[in-house]
Parts: structure tokens; C-alpha cells; sequence
């Protein structure tokens, strides 16, 4: 489990992009994210993994898209207006998520994250990097590698 | 800027890879012209060339700090400068020791690209610069070049045979009789493939009639630089290029000419752009079919005619980018021979190849990505299909063997062709390994595809060691895979005792191609055309359930159906009439049951990297004109998928 308090100088602050997924706020580094978009139809791939809602052709690349509610345990919802598409990069790949709502970008002092603790062992927490409290709010920061990789993709 | 930019850094090393590419051709090149040219005949300006190719591979490796490259090709000049200068023959063993000097250079160079250590390559090193120091060691004093009425070089070579012994024929012998002909520079006992051993005098002498009437006591002489033609019997490769014409003149033809290198990914850009205006201009026909009803009639007839125009002109747009990717096949044939002549040497074969079509234009693309595979193929044909000299001798067959590699353009397809004229494959083996498969037909024929399967199975392989020949590198597995995923076909074709064809069909070039648009439920695929034979329609009464498979009496055949719906889970809504898409024919045959089949298009190819949605029976996606993402079937995929069914059925009942 990564320890940021520990290993960032005290006063660091880095930028992320929240979103919304079944009603809790999520953040990802704004530095991982390549580009935000409507999305209006993903056209599924046959026995793909289960939270894998399937793939788009996003500026000109195909990028599969992995549906967040999917992927935490939650039902899916229908696409609409507010559903927005954030393609991360990991490593050398493009990789889609399906988020409800994507809205504001944010700075977070790496001094108000702390790890996951076993109290948010909740749906999404095996994909957490850490837990931000900023007032009153709670942001749980996705930890993308987890969140693409963490179970084996099925057999091909 | 004091860091090093990345991005330039890796743009440098692929510039330095494709030079050094170049320059490693070139030297095989010049070597493989070297070979068998008596040293009198060496022509300078190969060994020039040569010398040049490898002071540049030097220089351009010292820039990237690639040291071990470096140092072989610092020492590959020092042996190159030593021929030049007369002081050690342009013999076999020579070249011999350069041909693996440039080999361990490559294999520096590809593990340097491939990221990986390099190989430890002490002994070659060690060689060439034995070869360099010391004329008298392997190399073998130029005499050759001696004017013509004074003494000339010879080489002498004696093989000691029981039955010369009884004739009281011994080394000691016929080196005293040496000693009366000529001068004896060197003594070297070389040990044959066979185990025995022969010795080669190095001699100078005017009167070669001395020389030959040495002959009934063993002993076979050539001028140097020339192995004494008797003493063949470790088989050396005989390579034979019958469309080059001679060696020399190939080599002296690599003048400068009116060229530019261009970065693959620039033309993929380009190649791309070209697609998206594909793209952009099927949404704008789609758009005028929708206002056709708004616009005047004569308005709407010049817009059509523009809109054709600017098809045409599209797809000018896209051959001329397309043409400007191909490469002649000829850049990876040129390799072979170097391979066969090694592998021939090291399985004491003889094998000839035989190289048509060189001058086949191919996309670059293509091209590479087939080079392992192709590599394979003609491992395989020397490993497993040429036999032994004493095995064709034995069947009445020519003691050479023969593959031929060759290549040509059909349509839009370029065919290669990798032919032995060896024992063929050894199916009752082949049977042995996968006694669940029946391979034979009910007229007892053969069944390719099933024959294919088995081979191209991960892991097969009839012998219980991997030998170094067949052992090494990708498996037919993966040649299988590689054609399948560039959208081509592999054939196999097999006689017992006359040979084995493998035939590889590839598209010509990638990116866009027709396509058969086709509905299940709410989605859509497409199907690369190329792949299918037909398209029929389906009464679903007609079809009848035969344990997992479902078949149609088609033509008086049972023809096996892929219901996809099923396969990829999609619901549908029962219909009275179904389109079957028929790929395949004969016994490989399967039909493709959709809902409906929804006309053609052209359509641009994008490969599906992630392996989130990598699964199988897809090969790529594609946009059609309204946007929409909608996937390529992997026809090859979905038939095999038909084919090996039954026997998951029977592993699930044992």
C-alpha cells in the first residue's frame, strides 16, 4: 500500500480531475488523463471482461472503455448527457472510463490524502490509491493501474 | 537543452538500426559474391565495398556506444584490410570466419534493439582477429596472385584411408613427395564432418602435372583460395540464385540512385489521414442521400457527380501512398540464402534454393512483419524436409535438395511460396501426436486445413528434441498467427517422398479494404470480403442440430454453421429468413449465420492492441460513415473455432 504522506515533500500539491460514480466523488491525476468526452454510443465487444463496456474511436485511436459502475460492484446506468468518457493513459495504452458525471478540476495537497484505510473497504476499495478529505468532502483518488489491470482479463 | 530528448534518442537508433541494416545486407552480400570466386578472380571492387560497409558499421555503432558491434566491426576491417592487401586469401575458411563475424553482428545489433543483453561474442571476435594477425593461421597466404609463369599457390589436400595405408600411403609419405614437387608453406589437419581427418598442404609449385599425379594416392589439389573439390563431403551449401544472374555483377549494381528514406510512421500518418478522408467522404454521401429530397434535381446531380469524382480521386489518394509503402520482396529472399547455406552446413545436407519473384512488391509492413515467419518456414524446409544426401540417394532423388522460395503478385493478394522437394510431411507421425483428429477425408484424401491445424498447433513438433535447425525462434503457431492477423491465408501442401508447399497469400497492403456489412440483433460487424465465398439465404427450419454444431444441407454437402448470436451472446429476435456468410471452401467451409446481410463497403482496418479487448473472432474495428465503431470479424478465428469444437465436447464428456 503506497504511503504519500512519507515519500512527497510536505507542501506538494498536484492536479486532479473529479468525476462522479454512483453518487461518491473519484479523482484522477489530471496529468494521466489525455482527454474528456461526450460519449454516445460504445459499441460492445463479444466476451470481453464483464466490466468492459466496450470500445470507441477516440481521436482517431480505438480505445476500450471500462465501465466504473461496472467495475465497482454497481449497476449500470443508461449513457446520457452528463456521462462523460475520460481516457487515461497507462503505460502505452489509451484506456476509456465511463464515469456519470465529470465536472472540476481540482488541486489536492498530497498532505490531505491519506491511504485507504480497511474502514472504506467498500465496492471500490481494492482500486483506491487513497482517500482525500477536503472540508467536508471525500475524494476517493483511483488508482488506474489497479482499476485496468487487477483481475485477469479473460482467457481470449 | 542538456538532456537528451527522448523522442530524438529513439528516432536516432532506429536511423541507426535501418543503416546498419543496410550495411549488413550489403556485407552478406559481398560475401556471399566472394564465395567460390577463385582469389585471382576477386573482384576489388566487392572487397571495397566490403571494407567500406564495415568501416561504417563501426563508425555509426561507435556513435550510439554500441561497443560490442563495434568491436566486431573494427575487426572485421582489420581482416577485410589483411585480404586487401594480399596477405591472407579470400579462402572459404576466411569467409567463413567474416560470414560469422557478420552474423554475430546482427545478433549484437538485435539484441540491442530488442533491448536485451548482447550475446558474448569472445570466439568470433577472437577468430577474425586470428584471421587478421597471422596469414599463417586459418587464413592461407595469397600466392594466387603470383604472376602466372613464376610458382603458384596450391592448395593439396590428402585424406588418409585404410586403404592407403596398405599401400603404404601415410601423411609422412606424400609430404615427402610434396617436398619434391614444391615448397610447403603450411601443414593444417582439419577434422571432417565425418569424423576423420584430412590434411591440406598449403604448396607453391610451377609444375601442377606433379600436383595431379599425386591424385591416385589421395591426395586432390586446387589454387588457393579454393577448396580441393573431392573433399566436399562436410557439404557445403551450394547457393544458387538463378534470377540474379552472376554474383559480381549484383554487387556492382548498388549505385546511389534518385531515393528518399522516409520514416514508416511519417507514411502511416499520411496513410491514416488518407483513411479518415475515406471516412469523412462516406458521411458526406450519407448526408446527400438524406437531403437528395431538398435539392433540386440538377443540383443534386452535380453534387453526386463531385462526390464520385472525389472518390476516385480518394482512392488515387490512397494506391499512391499505398505504392510508395511497397517494398520488392527481394529484401528478405536476399537473407535466405545465408540461412539455408548455414543450416545445410551445420545438418550435412546439400540443399539448393532457388529464389523467383524477388522483385514482388509487398508493403513494408507486411513485409517485416513476415520476415520470422518466411525465416521459419525455410528453417523448417532444410530441418524436416530436405533429407539426408545418403536418404535421397537412397529414393533415387537428386543428392541436392531443392527449396524454392518464391513470390508473386495475384490481384490484390502477393502470394509467397516456400517449396521443398524433400520427404514431405510424415503424417502417420503427425498422427501419432494428435490421435483425436481424423486427417483424412471419406476418399481417404488429405484435409490441409486439418493437417494445418495440427502442425500450427502451440507447441507441436514431431521430433522429441528440439533441434538447433527447427528448435529455435517462433513456432508454426505463430507464422499461422502472424498471417491470420495481417489478413492473409496459409496453405499446406504435402507429399510423402515428392515434398512439402507452404503458401502464404497476404493482402497486398493493409488499411482499407471491402468489407460485407452484416447485423446480429443491434450490432453490426464487418467482414473482410476477401474471405468470403458466398452468401446465402438460410431457412432456420433447414438447419439441424448435431451435438454442439448446427448444419445446413448446402449443395448436397453438410455445411457447419457459426451461429453468432451464440458465440458472442447477442439477443435476437426469432426471423424467418437468416444470411449465412460462407468463407472458406471444401471441407474448411463454414457459414457465418446472421440476421441479415446489409451490403458492402470499403472500409479502413484499425488492429486492436489492448488486450482488454482482445478476444477472439475479432480482428480489428472500423468507423462506417456514421460514426459508428463497429468490429471485423476474424473469419480465420471463427472457423477454427467451428472445426476444434467437437473435440472440446469429447474433453468435457471424458
Amino acid at each position: 500500500m503506497t504511503d504519500k504522506s512519507n515519500s512527497t515533500e510536505p507542501a506538494k500539491t498536484q492536479t486532479y480531475i473529479l468525476f462522479g460514480v454512483a453518487g461518491t466523488s473519484y479523482a484522477v491525476l489530471s496529468r494521466q488523463v489525455q482527454h474528456m468526452e461526450m460519449v454516445e454510443q460504445v459499441t460492445p465487444v463479444p466476451n470481453a471482461p464483464p466490466f468492459v463496456e466496450g470500445v470507441v474511436f477516440s481521436r482517431g485511436q480505438i480505445v476500450p472503455v471500462i465501465n466504473l459502475r461496472a467495475r465497482f460492484g454497481f449497476e449500470r446506468a443508461r449513457l446520457n448527457q452528463r456521462t462523460r468518457l475520460l481516457v487515461v493513459q497507462h503505460g502505452t495504452r489509451s484506456i476509456g472510463l465511463l464515469a456519470d458525471e465529470a465536472r472540476e478540476f481540482l488541486t489536492i495537497a498530497d498532505t490531505s490524502i491519506q491511504p485507504p484505510g480497511d474502514a472504506i473497504g467498500n465496492l471500490s476499495g481494492n482500486y483506491l490509491d487513497g482517500v482525500a478529505t477536503l472540508g467536508e468532502r471525500i475524494v476517493l483518488i483511483l488508482n488506474i493501474r489497479e482499476v485496468v489491470e487487477s483481475t485477469p482479463i479473460a482467457a481470449a | 537543452m542538456t538532456e537528451r530528448d527522448p523522442r530524438f534518442e529513439s528516432s536516432f537508433m532506429d536511423d541507426y538500426f535501418a543503416e546498419a541494416d543496410e550495411h549488413l545486407l550489403a556485407v552478406r552480400r559481398c560475401l556471399l559474391a566472394l564465395d567460390g570466386v577463385r582469389a585471382a578472380d576477386v573482384s576489388s571492387a566487392v572487397l571495397e565495398e566490403l571494407f567500406r560497409s564495415c568501416h561504417s558499421l563501426k563508425g555509426i555503432s561507435a556513435m550510439v556506444e554500441l561497443r560490442e558491434a563495434e568491436l566486431l566491426a573494427h575487426h572485421m576491417e582489420s581482416g577485410l584490410r589483411a585480404i586487401r592487401q594480399g596477405e591472407v586469401a579470400p579462402d572459404a575458411a576466411n569467409l567463413e570466419t567474416l560470414l560469422a563475424g557478420a552474423n554475430a553482428l546482427e545478433a549484437v545489433i538485435v539484441a540491442r534493439r530488442q533491448g536485451q543483453v548482447p550475446p558474448s561474442e569472445e570466439a568470433t571476435i577472437a577468430a577474425l582477429r586470428r584471421l587478421a594477425i597471422s596469414p599463417a593461421g586459418t587464413g592461407t597466404p595469397v600466392t594466387a596472385t603470383a604472376p602466372l609463369d613464376g610458382p603458384r599457390g596450391w592448395r593439396a589436400t590428402f585424406v588418409p584411408s585404410a586403404a592407403l595405408v596398405a599401400r603404404g600411403i601415410k601423411v609422412d609419405t606424400i609430404r615427402a613427395r610434396l617436398l619434391e614437387v614444391g615448397k610447403i608453406l603450411s601443414v593444417t589437419p582439419n577434422v571432417q564432418a565425418n569424423g576423420g581427418i584430412a590434411f591440406e598442404f598449403d604448396i607453391q609449385t610451377e609444375d601442377e602435372a606433379a600436383l595431379a599425379a599425386l591424385s591416385p594416392d589421395g591426395v586432390f589439389y586446387a589454387p588457393a583460395g579454393e577448396p580441393a573439390a573431392p573433399v566436399t563431403a562436410e557439404a557445403p551449401a551450394s547457393i544458387d540464385e538463378p534470377s540474379s544472374g552472376p554474383r559480381a555483377r549484383e554487387v556492382a549494381s548498388a549505385a546511389p540512385g534518385n531515393f528518399v528514406r522516409v520514416d514508416l510512421g511519417r507514411l502511416d500518418d499520411l496513410m491514416r489521414v488518407a483513411g479518415d478522408l475515406v471516412v469523412t467522404r462516406s458521411r458526406l454521401e450519407d448526408t446527400l442521400r438524406r437531403v437528395e429530397r431538398h435539392v433540386p434535381a440538377r443540383e443534386f446531380r452535380l453534387l453526386q457527380e463531385h462526390d464520385s469524382l472525389m472518390e476516385r480521386q480518394l482512392r488515387d489518394l490512397r494506391d499512391g501512398i499505398m505504392r510508395v509503402r511497397l517494398v520488392p520482396v527481394g529484401e528478405v529472399f536476399r537473407r535466405m540464402p545465408f540461412v539455408v547455406r548455414d543450416l545445410a552446413r551445420d545438418s550435412g545436407k546439400r540443399v539448393q534454393l532457388e529464389i523467383a519473384g524477388q522483385s514482388t512488391e509487398i508493403d513494408k509492413f507486411l513485409i517485416e512483419r513476415m520476415m520470422d515467419p518466411i525465416l521459419h518456414l525455410v528453417r523448417n524446409a532444410v530441418g524436416h524436409g530436405i533429407e539426408t544426401v545418403e536418404r535421397r540417394v537412397a529414393a533415387g532423388k537428386p543428392p541436392d535438395g531443392t527449396i524454392r522460395l518464391s513470390a508473386s503478385t495475384v490481384g490484390e493478394s502477393v502470394i509467397i511460396e516456400i517449396a521443398d522437394d524433400g520427404a514431405g510431411i510424415d503424417l502417420e507421425a503427425i498422427a501419432q501426436r494428435a490421435p483425436a483428429k481424423d486427417m483424412r477425408t471419406e476418399d481417404g484424401a488429405l484435409d490441409a486445413r486439418v493437417l494445418l491445424d495440427i502442425i500450427c498447433a502451440s507447441g507441436f513438433s514431431t521430433r522429441d528434441e528440439a533441434d538447433r535447425i527447427s528448435g529455435r525462434g517462433v513456432g508454426m503457431d505463430v507464422v499461422r498467427g502472424t498471417v491470420d492477423e495481417l489478413g492473409g491465408t496459409l496453405d499446406v501442401d504435402t507429399e510423402r517422398g515428392r515434398g512439402t508447399t507452404f503458401t502464404i497469400t497476404l493482402p497486398l497492403t493493409l488499411a482499407v479494404i471491402d468489407a460485407i456489412i452484416a447485423h446480429v440483433g443491434d450490432q453490426t460487424f464487418a467482414v473482410p470480403q476477401s474471405a468470403i465465398h458466398e452468401v446465402i439465404e438460410v431457412d432456420p427450419g433447414g438447419l439441424r442440430a448435431l451435438e454442439r454444431n448446427e448444419l445446413l444441407t448446402y449443395r448436397g454437402r453438410a455445411l457447419p454453421m457459426v451461429r453468432l448470436s451464440r458465440l458472442f451472446r447477442i439477443n435476437t429476435t426469432t426471423r424467418p429468413r437468416l444470411h449465412a456468410i460462407v468463407v472458406g471452401t471444401g471441407l474448411s467451409a463454414v457459414g457465418l449465420l446472421v440476421d441479415r446481410v446489409a451490403g458492402h463497403r470499403e472500409i479502413v482496418v484499425k488492429s486492436i492492441g489492448d488486450p482488454l479487448i482482445h478476444v477472439e473472432g475479432v480482428s480489428g474495428a472500423t468507423e462506417l460513415g456514421d460514426g459508428r465503431l463497429v468490429l471485423i470479424l476474424d473469419v480465420a478465428a471463427l472457423s477454427r473455432n467451428v472445426r476444434e469444437r467437437p473435440r472440446s465436447g469429447e474433453r468435457a464428456s471424458a
